[in-house]
């Protein structure tokens, strides 16, 4: 094949697909918009939990010295590189029918999904907000105690300071969730206008050989991320 | 001098730093009310000791009274009657406003906020309409050192222990701050211990000044240091210990008994070149470099410079003239090797 | 600056408020069915299901795997029937006792497709002379590898031939992919490629009625594609809906799914034959 006629093709889903995407949005195409409400459920919900969680455990990993402290940290560094399919394959072992939890009938639900991302997000947002509290400035406590806190103020103030930092581990989970495929895939099944969610359409769509149907829904899904991002902007320092 | 409960009582107290011992001290006081001035070359172990006195850190042996019982980090009765103002301005990621109240915030007492801020602000010379929403990111070291003073003056502690106040800021600020400090003391009896490297400004202000030589305390002005490195010389069967000096003079020390070498002020001589005296006593030649006014006392504040070191000697009025000290004089210090004594 | 901070609060409440929007279907009449790709990516259970839910009031839910995953979730019970297309293996599924009923509704046929030019001159071969031809030519072949029931067909088909799997060959491409992918690799590389017909009528579909590579040995009667309803073992899986999944392969077998089934074409052509009995 002569080299322009390649690359004409190779680059023409590319076009197509961003054209794909504006009508996609416009015309509000209910599978589409089913798989973008899934995906915000889905990453919501996670993100929702693991921040609850991740925050105090990293700020407890980060402030204090005790034992297990190094062996602990580099675990949960490991942890951020889990391969999706594997939690996905963790999360099916045990919301299986024949698992363990399999009589709470997870399997197959956007909440199974949110499960299993949340065990993604979870060491993501621990770490990061464990590096950020163990590089505080050490004036910051002394300021706090100068001033008269307590524990619990330390610690809540603490987190306040870093607020920003905090923000980029958010960002930074948020990110890995909402691009995952292997959780939504094995635990969500992929059926449509239930647990189909943007990765798992793009993949659907990809592997049927309609590569500007995968670009559109790619497009689609970072207009999601770049809006939600630039509400967090405003949250920023200037 | 009526005893009154001293502020702080220290007792045995010893700190160590990765293995090194930073702080060491005996038995030390501080009266309440009083002026401390802390001084000493880098590394001395003030910053550590400002930061046992304001229980940041427990000590890793021995005790620290205050009011006259012993507390530790954390104590209720500690918190915010003690409060520490670090050397490079640290202010919390908040409006000005919001840090001054902080502390009074955090615990609970928030009546007429506005207007203590409004004074706290006014003290440290910061007008309240002007500063008080400015982020902590819109201010110059000074203002933010002086709002962090503000933060601290609101909560009328009972000790206030500054680390090198005046270092990171300008003249004017510099000025506010010792001011605001000063007034804290007048109104409301607030000890200050002070640390900084402005000799001039410490002399002037404190009741009592210190210096601090390796983790251990001196009357600055009472106990004159030989300062390290000191060497071993051998005659025949004996070992003395001397201090070198440049021009291949050296002055004779007894046996080493402890790591820094000290003699009393009041067992100097100064004398002039032409004096001599020998049989086992020391002299030092020395450059007299400055004489200042010390107002506190009205004794005059002597710089004389030996070449290796550096040493500051109070003398009254009387005493200055009668051996007609002026900044540019060389002079020699006499003094007796049984005089001098190890700590 | 307000305007960005009213803006965070409105993407906040949009997104809590999706969570309302994805209502997850009741628990009564609701199946679960497992299937493979081939009648999933070909459209045809967009198009049959929805009779279904219509003329039952069942609500049923798929999701499109390979076969041997699709068995999996029937042994794990995670689903509550199956409609798959590899009946050696689902015989030994039901000997097995996880299977209870199998039942035939439709077919189609396997058929080897390759470049139009075909190098390895296949055309008018038989199943296992073809194979023979591109082993000795030693064309370019891609295979699922995944283990799907086309996988297996393939594997049987090699057999049959008397040539050994060639595994480790390096013109035996396994992509490990879904048929529609795998046969667009196959056209990337100007390879051939064993298809069922019906995602073959679909990938000409998608390549708008003319596609580079076409049918080139078909008819053998082990070319034969089955597709079959399973229902589950109630001894294995105990909390499977073993009568709702019954009523589905009743309809699948009734009159109205098999008219539907061949009434199902892509470019006037047939994808599914209805044959249940």
């Amino acid at each position: 094949m002569p080299i322009t006629s390649v690359a004409e093709t190779v680059l023409t889903f590319l076009v197509e697909g961003f054209f794909k995407a504006i009508e996609l949005l416009i015309s509000g195409d209910i599978s589409t918009w089913s798989a973008v409400s899934a995906t915000l459920n889905a990453s919501t919900g996670s993100m929702l939990v693991s921040l609850l969680t991740g925050l105090p455990c990293g700020f407890v990993l980060g402030y204090f010295d005790f034992r297990f402290k190094r062996p602990i940290r580099t675990i949960l560094d490991t942890l951020l590189a889990l391969p999706t399919v594997c939690v996905g394959l963790i999360v099916y072992a045990f919301i299986s029918s024949k698992g363990p939890l399999g009589d709470m009938g997870l399997l197959f639900t956007l909440t199974g999904i949110a499960i299993g991302q949340t065990i993604l997000a979870f060491p993501v947002v621990t770490a990061i907000t464990a590096a950020i509290i163990e590089n505080i400035d050490p004036a910051l406590k002394l300021t706090l105690v100068s001033l008269g806190a307590g524990k619990k103020d330390i610690i809540l103030t603490c987190l306040w300071e870093v607020r920003f930092g905090i923000l980029a581990a958010a960002v930074t989970a948020y990110g890995r969730v909402l691009t995952e495929v292997g959780i939504s895939m094995i635990v969500g099944g992929n059926i449509k206008y239930h647990t189909r969610t943007m990765t798992t359409a793009i993949a659907l769509e990809t592997n049927k050989g309609l590569f500007a149907d995968g670009i559109a829904l790619g497009i689609v899904l970072m207009a999601i991320a770049f809006t939600v991002n630039l509400s967090l902007s405003f949250l920023r320092k200037k | 001098m009526a005893s009154p409960v001293p502020l702080y009582t220290l007792c045995r107290l010893c700190h160590y730093y990765g293995g090194k011992k930073v702080v060491d001290i005996d038995e030390f006081n501080i009266p309440s009310g009083s002026i401390t001035g802390l001084s000493g070359p880098n590394g001395s172990g003030k910053t550590t000791f400002l930061k046992l006195l304001a229980f940041a850190i427990a000590p890793s042996q021995g005790e620290i009274r205050f009011n006259g019982r012993r507390e530790y980090p954390m104590s209720a009765r500690v918190r915010s009657r003690v409060t520490l103002m670090t050397q490079a301005p640290y202010l919390l990621k908040r409006s000005v406003l919001e840090n001054v109240v902080y502390g009074l915030k955090i615990r609970k007492d928030t009546k007429k906020l506005k207007q203590r801020a409004e004074r706290a602000l006014a003290a440290v010379g910061l007008d309240f309409d002007g500063f008080h929403n400015r982020a902590w990111h819109q201010l110059s070291g000074g203002e933010a050192q002086r709002v962090a003073l503000a933060a601290r003056l609101i909560l009328e502690p009972q000790a206030l222990l500054l680390d090198e106040p005046v270092a990171s800021v300008d003249a004017e600020s510099a000025r506010l701050i010792l001011k605001a400090s000063l007034a804290a003391r007048d109104k409301w009896g607030c000890t200050l211990i002070i640390v900084s490297h402005d000799l001039a400004w410490l002399n002037a202000c404190s009741d009592t000044r210190l210096s601090m030589e390796k983790g251990r305390i001196f009357s600055t002005h009472e106990e004159i240091i030989l300062p390290p490195p000191y060497q071993t010389v051998q005659t025949g069967s004996t070992v003395n210990w001397i201090l070198p000096l440049s021009n291949g003079r050296q002055v004779c020390l007894p046996d080493k008994t402890g790591e820094t070498a000290l003699i009393p002020a009041d067992k100097i001589n100064i004398a002039r070149e032409v004096e001599t005296q020998f049989n086992g006593k020391n002299r030092i030649p020395v450059l007299v470099t400055r004489m200042a006014l010390e107002p506190k006392t009205g004794r005059i504040e002597v710089d004389l410079n030996a070449d290796a070191f550096g040493l500051t000697l109070l003398l009254s009025k009387e005493q200055a003239g009668a051996l007609n000290l002026q900044p540019g004089k060389k002079r020699i210090l006499v003094f007796r090797t049984r005089d001098v004594f190890w700590r | 600056m307000k305007s960005g901070k009213s803006l965070s609060v409105l993407i906040a409440v949009l997104m809590v408020l999706s969570f309302a929007f994805t209502v997850q279907a009741g628990e009564k009449g609701e199946l679960m069915m497992a299937t493979t790709t081939s009648t999933d990516n070909t459209g045809l259970l967009d198009y049959l299901i929805p009779f279904f839910e219509q003329e039952t009031g069942i609500a049923l839910k798929w999701t499109a795997t390979g076969t041997g995953k699709a068995l999996k979730l029937g042994q794990n019970c995670d689903v509550d029937v199956l409609l798959v297309h590899a009946p050696p293996a689902e015989k030994a599924y039901i000997a097995a006792g996880f299977g209870k009923d199998r039942r035939e509704v439709m077919y189609n046929d396997f058929v080897i497709i390759g470049p139009k030019s075909d190098p390895a001159g296949l055309k008018g071969k038989n199943i296992s002379q073809a194979l023979s031809a591109i082993k000795a030519s030693k064309a370019f072949f891609m295979s699922r590898g995944d283990d799907s029931g086309t996988n297996k067909k393939e594997k049987l088909l090699w057999k049959n031939a008397g040539i050994a799997l060639p595994d480790k060959e390096q013109w035996y491409v396994q992509t490990g992919q879904g048929m529609l992918a795998t046969i667009h690799i196959a056209q990337e590389r100007n390879g051939y490629t064993m298809t069922d017909r019906a995602t073959y009528i679909k990938y000409q579909e998608q390549q708008g009625g003319d596609a580079p590579l076409t049918v080139l040995v078909e008819g053998d009667d082990i070319l034969l594609n089955q597709y079959s309803v399973l229902t589950l073992n109630p001894e294995n899986c105990p909390d499977a809906k073993y009568d709702l999944a019954l009523k589905f392969s009743d309809w699948m077998a009734s009159e109205s799914a098999q008219n539907k089934i061949g009434e199902f074409r892509l470019l006037g052509k047939k994808l599914f034959i209805p044959n249940a009995k």
